[in-house]
C-alpha cells in the first residue's frame, strides 16, 4: 500500500496577518472562485500547483509557508 | 450556495422535467397503441423531437437562471450600498460566476459517472436485443439511461461541491 498524503495549509493564518484579507479577495487575486479558495482552507480541496503558487503570490510568502503535507499510513 | 450548484440543480430539474414528460408522452402513446413496437421511426421521431426539447428548455431556462441571479445579485448590492454603481455591481456578477480548476476536476469526474450510466445502458439495450425483446425496448433503455445518466451526473456534481474533491 503506498503511503497518503495529507495536505495542510495556512492560508487563515497568512488571511489573518494580511490585514484580515477576505476569501474574496485572495480568491480574485489568485484568479479563482471564492468557493474555490473557502474549500481549499476547509482543506476539502488540493489545488494544482499553478494555483498554490498564485496563492503563495497573493500573500508574498513562499509556497511552502502556504501548505504543508503529513505523511499517513504506512 | 454557490452559482455551480445552483446551475447544476436548474439543469437537474430540466432533464427530469423533459424525461418525465417523454416517459409520460411515450407511454400513453405504447398504450392508446399509436406507438406500436415495430413501429421505429416513430420512436425515432419521437425521441429526437424530445431531444430537441431538451436543449431548447436548457438553454431557455439557463438564460432565465442567470437573468434571475444577476438581478438577485443587483438588489443584494443595492440594499448593501445604495451608492453602488453599475461597475461594482457587474464586477459582483463576473465574481459570483468564476468558474475555474475545481469546477473542471468536478465536471470531469462526474461526467464520467454520466457516460458510465450511458454505457451500462447501451450495453443493457443491446443485451434486450438479444433476449429477443423488441428494438422498441432497446431504444427506450438507451434514451432512458442516456438521460438519467446527466441527472445523475448533476447529483455526483453536488456531491462533489458538498463533500470536497482530490485528484487523482
Amino acid at each position: 500500500m503506498g503511503k497518503k498524503i495529507e495536505i495542510k495549509n495556512n492560508i487563515r493564518k497568512l488571511r489573518f496577518f494580511a490585514n484580515e484579507m477576505t476569501q474574496q479577495e485572495l480568491a480574485e487575486k489568485a484568479g479563482a472562485s471564492r468557493q474555490t479558495i473557502i474549500a481549499i482552507e476547509a482543506g476539502k480541496y488540493s489545488p494544482s500547483l499553478e494555483l498554490a503558487f498564485k496563492i503563495a503570490d497573493a500573500f508574498g510568502v513562499n509556497i511552502n509557508e502556504v501548505f504543508d503535507y503529513e505523511v499517513k499510513g504506512n | 450556495m454557490s452559482y455551480q450548484e445552483k446551475r447544476t440543480i436548474t439543469n437537474m430539474i430540466t432533464m427530469a422535467l423533459v424525461l418525465g414528460a417523454y416517459c409520460t408522452y411515450a407511454f400513453g402513446k405504447y398504450q392508446a397503441g399509436t406507438g406500436a413496437q415495430d413501429d421505429l421511426k416513430f420512436w425515432a421521431t419521437t425521441m429526437l423531437i424530445f431531444i430537441g426539447i431538451g436543449i431548447a428548455a436548457g438553454i431557455v431556462i439557463q438564460i432565465v437562471f442567470h437573468v434571475l441571479l444577476s438581478v438577485t445579485i443587483a438588489v443584494k448590492e443595492k440594499v448593501r450600498d445604495v451608492n453602488c454603481d453599475d461597475k461594482e455591481i457587474e464586477r459582483s456578477i463576473a465574481v459570483e460566476m468564476v468558474e475555474d480548476e475545481r469546477d473542471k476536476l468536478i465536471d470531469q469526474k462526474s461526467m464520467m459517472v454520466g457516460f458510465f450510466i450511458a454505457g451500462v445502458g447501451f450495453v443493457t439495450g443491446l443485451i434486450s436485443l438479444v433476449l429477443n425483446y423488441s428494438p422498441m425496448v432497446m431504444l427506450n433503455i438507451m434514451f432512458i439511461s442516456f438521460s438519467a445518466g446527466s441527472i445523475l451526473e448533476g447529483f455526483v456534481q453536488l456531491y462533489f461541491y458538498r463533500r470536497g474533491i482530490a485528484h487523482g
